[in-house]
């Protein structure tokens, strides 16, 4: 059927580009563990507020993760630690704009 | 509860399941009748939301918040946002995105004017600003690579010795309007706002790498800038992009040294920066030291990767990419901004003739047309539209709208390139850093009873 899948396409949330928090601190930051190895490993170069930004999946905060290092400079972490800051990140940061569900993606 | 907790709770809910918050909050049964309400409770809730009654909402499609709502979203986390405005000499009304890098957009409200004055105009930053320099003048500017004559000059003698040229060019963050993308895509969050048209002072491009003496193996070039990198290591280079040689040579592609008639803003590159309007703003390097001519596609920070690159094939929002897809992104797709009413505007009762104008743009095309809904896209009406006043200048357009009754509407304005596409409802083609982000502006106002 196309109309319902066009009524679905057209249902999505939209946001504005606006978002500054004062993240200067872990606590600012959502609850949960690893909270404060990941304040320390983003901020030493850049803002919280950029990753606050954003919302993701596990796959794409693990290609963020080697990005920084790679293009950024980031320090790279000991796996032990690059887990629990990537189970942080998703936890607390998943993407939160819906549109239609994807059949395409679990 | 407080107004705003209320609203807020409601943006997590149309998050989690759009189509089940509307039947919870409003009684909205989007499977019965697709675009409209159940008639009663539901519209009268949704109505005492918005602050108004909601004369078109038998259009409103099923899902879609309010644009009223929208602006209350938290963007970020479960950290409440809150819209914060940059304190910088200079500069005034621009929301921060992020301080480190200072990344900051103009509300479209700002943008009224034909051009935009420095204190509005966006700041998009990869790196550390330098220090504005005692001496501009004597600031250098490296030509080299594929050239017959590697030329070292003063910004002084670059000044005496090109011609000068004053042109309004258009200028936009290659990010702009990512965050319409649904799932995010990586990078900030930008509304519409990451633009501008400042008019711009400088000597052409071209000239200088003329003067140069272009080899026949040229084909590209790679831009420097005084900016340092995060991490604060002096070999990295934040930002390094370059264009294919061909859009360096057209005649606005500029070596630009001031900024509304006077010197440029450290913000926006003094003493000196490249302005190639059209394509992405990463190309217009900041700060400018060196341009490299190089023989092949440049391949500096910014130039690879998913860095300011759209996939040619396209891809499931929010999946993995496939690299071999992604291709560089140059001229920058078309966008329309209403600029006279600024979203969230109450109108006086009674009031029902608005008249509507903003400015349109579309990259290394045209605005053939453009068009303003004021009833979710039902119906449309054409609006008058200006020439550009040279190539890459945006394009000024304007309508007389009726209103029919009180209560909350959306203006929603589209523009149509000479190639006959249109702005489209989302943002499409989805992309893993977030490029294209090109749907409606819209504009939610209240007309008070």
């Amino acid at each position: 059927m196309q109309l319902p899948r066009l009524a679905a396409a057209l249902a999505l949330a939209v946001t504005t580009g606006a978002a500054a928090g004062a993240l200067d601190a872990p606590e600012a930051l959502p609850e949960g563990e690893g909270r404060e190895e990941t304040f320390y490993a983003c901020t030493a170069c850049h803002g919280f507020g950029l990753v606050a930004q954003q919302g993701m999946t596990r796959a794409l905060w693990d290609e963020t993760l080697t990005l920084m290092v790679e293009r950024n400079n980031m320090q790279p972490l000991e796996e032990k630690e690059r887990v629990l800051v990537l189970d942080y990140l998703t936890q607390a940061f998943p993407p939160r704009r819906r549109g239609r569900p994807s059949p395409f993606l679990k | 509860m407080s107004k705003s907790k209320r609203e807020r709770g409601l943006f997590e809910l149309y998050q989690d399941d759009p189509e089940r918050a509307d039947a919870l909050v409003f009684g909205r049964r989007t499977k019965i009748g697709r675009r409209g309400f159940v008639k009663g409770a539901g519209l009268a809730t949704m109505g005492a939301v918005v602050g108004g009654a909601i004369p078109f909402s038998a259009n409103m499609p099923a899902g879609l918040i309010p644009q009223a709502l929208a602006q209350q979203a938290p963007a970020a986390g479960k950290a409440p946002a809150k819209p914060k405005t940059l304190e910088m000499q200079g500069k005034a009304g621009l929301i921060v995105l992020e301080e480190r890098p200072l990344n900051c957009e103009t509300p479209a409200h700002l943008l009224d004017d034909d051009v935009t004055p420095t204190a509005n105009m966006y700041i998009r930053n990869n790196g550390i600003p330098p220090e504005p320099t005692a001496d501009p003048d004597k600031w250098q500017i490296t030509i080299d690579g594929e050239v017959n004559t590697p030329l070292k000059l003063t910004l002084g003698e670059l000044k005496k010795r090109f011609a000068n040229v004053t042109l309004k060019l258009q200028l936009e963050c290659g990010g702009n309007g990512r965050s319409f993308f649904v799932p995010e895509a990586r990078g900030n969050q930008w509304g519409h706002g990451a633009a501008g048209q400042p008019e711009w002072t400088g000597v052409r491009l071209r000239d200088v790498l003329n003067a140069a003496g272009l080899k026949p193996n040229a084909v590209y070039t790679a831009h420097y800038g005084a900016d340092q990198h995060l991490s604060g290591d002096p070999k990295r280079t934040p930002l390094s992009r370059g264009v294919r040689l061909v859009k360096a040579m057209e005649q606005h592609s500029l070596i630009v040294f001031a900024m509304n008639g006077k010197p440029l803003h450290i913000m926006h590159g003094f003493p000196v920066r490249l302005v190639v309007p059209g394509w992405s703003g990463s190309a217009s390097q900041k700060w400018l030291t060196r341009i490299w001519i190089r023989d092949k596609e440049h391949d500096g920070p910014g130039m690879t990767g998913t860095s300011y690159r759209l996939t040619n094939v396209p891809m499931v929002p929010g999946a993995k990419h496939d690299p071999k897809n992604m291709q560089i992104l140059e001229a920058m797709p078309m966008r329309s901004l209403i600029t006279n009413v600024a979203d969230g505007t109450e109108l006086p009762a009674g009031t029902r003739d608005l008249a509507l104008r903003g400015h349109a743009w579309a990259g290394e095309k045209k605005i053939a047309a453009m068009h303003v809904s004021i009833d979710y896209g039902q119906t449309w009406t054409s609006a008058e539209v200006a020439p550009p006043v040279n190539k890459y200048a945006w394009q000024n357009w304007r309508v007389n709208l009726r209103l029919p009754s009180h209560g909350y509407f959306e203006l929603w304005s589209r523009a149509t390139d000479n190639a006959g596409h249109m702005q489209p409802h989302v943002a499409p083609n989805w992309n893993p850093s977030g490029y294209g982000g090109n749907p409606f502006h819209r504009v939610a106002v209240l007309v008070k009873a």
